[in-house]
């Protein structure tokens, strides 16, 4: 059985409209992939930078796939979160990215976007925040149904990956 | 000849310079945390550093070059080695306050990395007890700061990122390939390493 190892940290936001940001992510994988080892899910700390404009969370991940095929590579997915002084928490952003599939270090950048409502709803989550938020998360990163949706464009995720793969040359995959 | 399954990763490095725009006469503290798969086989995983000034020219850097230098042995790369950097600062009323906390993975590649890792420190709840921190000299710290390398845990804290610290690592693996797993992608589809190396082994590869 081929194995996978992604260890690495998300390392922080930068882009967005107000500090206070926290990040709730996931790793998401086909069917013939099973972990071993490691959180597939997690949330970050709540940080709010002093000085410069990016929040910065350095949270670990450390995960142990085991696979007997390549379909459904993990995909993160991220949610951005603002919270505000009375403790409310407000989306910020939506992002995924595929883990990548070279062996190695990788600084992947991971955009993200925001479900925009219509006018009415927009002017009343510029006074009173909030907004509108996806009913099921699958849509994050999943392409089905993607169509129905109106979004805005928010800041970027960091996130700094290590792949360390196994027995892959044995089966012939060349990544 | 026995296949052992362990394998080694060397790192050497140091705790370089940091940056604090607000503060002056900062320490670090270090410590590596690891997976219960791994051993630590020689060098220190913890330590402290010495206390510096910011530099009085524009840079405004505190200088370390303080030395990390350890050896892992592991049957499992899940668990990899994370450093973990804990700065402390001496603040008006003359007592030892946390600056900043940082942690990051030890590079899995082998060669030379120059990380910059971000400090924060935790936040008081409440702006009450942000006053009596600050007049008694008791800041918010982790109770057990390997909580860091963790993810679970996190999620309820609170902090305030000010800072960063560099750090190089030079990493060497042994044995690593031979277990069968893959750091870098330009060796993986051409070579094979070979069973024995002497005499009898004819020097050819096979495909």
């Amino acid at each position: 059985m081929a194995e996978v190892h992604i260890v690495g940290q998300i390392v922080g936001a930068s882009g967005f409209p107000d500090h206070s940001l926290f990040c709730k992510w996931g790793i998401n994988t086909g069917g013939a992939w099973k972990a071993l080892a490691g959180l597939r899910e997690g949330q970050t700390q709540v940080d709010t930078p002093q000085q410069h404009d990016a929040a910065y969370w350095a949270h670990p991940i450390d995960i142990h796939y085991a696979t007997k095929g390549l379909q459904g590579w993990p995909k993160i997915h991220f949610q951005v979160w603002h919270q505000d002084s009375f403790g409310r928490n407000e989306l910020y952003g939506y992002g995924f990215c595929h883990v990548p599939t070279t062996p190695g270090m990788h600084e992947i950048e991971c955009p993200t976007w925001r479900p925009s409502g219509s006018f009415k709803e927009q002017v009343s989550q510029y006074f009173l925040g909030g907004g509108p938020q996806l009913k099921n998360p699958d849509l994050i990163y999943s392409g089905a149904d993607r169509y129905r949706l109106h979004t805005i464009a928010m800041g970027s995720v960091h996130v700094r990956l290590g792949v360390i793969l196994r027995n892959f040359d044995k089966y012939g995959i060349e990544c | 000849m026995s296949q052992s399954s362990v394998f080694l990763l060397m790192v050497g490095g140091q705790i370089e310079s940091a940056e604090f725009p607000d503060f002056d006469d900062i320490y670090c503290k270090y410590c590596f945390t690891f997976g219960p798969d791994w051993l630590v086989t020689s060098g220190l995983d913890e330590g402290l550093t010495q206390v510096t000034k910011k530099s009085r020219d524009d840079r405004q850097q505190f200088v370390w070059n303080f030395p990390l230098d350890i050896t892992f042995k592991t049957t499992n790369p899940f668990g990899w080695p994370q450093l973990i950097v804990h700065a402390y600062g001496i603040d008006a009323f003359g007592t030892d306050v946390v600056r900043g906390y940082g942690v990051t993975h030890v590079p899995i590649t082998p060669g030379r990395h120059k990380i910059r890792i971000p400090m924060f420190v935790p936040e008081s709840s409440s702006q009450l007890q942000k006053l009596t921190a600050w007049i008694l000299g008791r800041r918010p710290e982790y109770v057990d700061v390997r909580v860091l390398a963790q993810g679970e845990g996190r999620e309820v804290t609170r902090v305030r990122s000010q800072g960063f610290l560099t750090v190089s690592f030079n990493v060497v693996m042994k044995d690593m390939k031979k277990l069968g797993y893959d750091v870098i992608p330009s060796e993986m589809s051409t070579s094979v390493i070979p069973e024995s190396v002497g005499p009898n082994s004819g020097g050819t590869t096979e495909t």
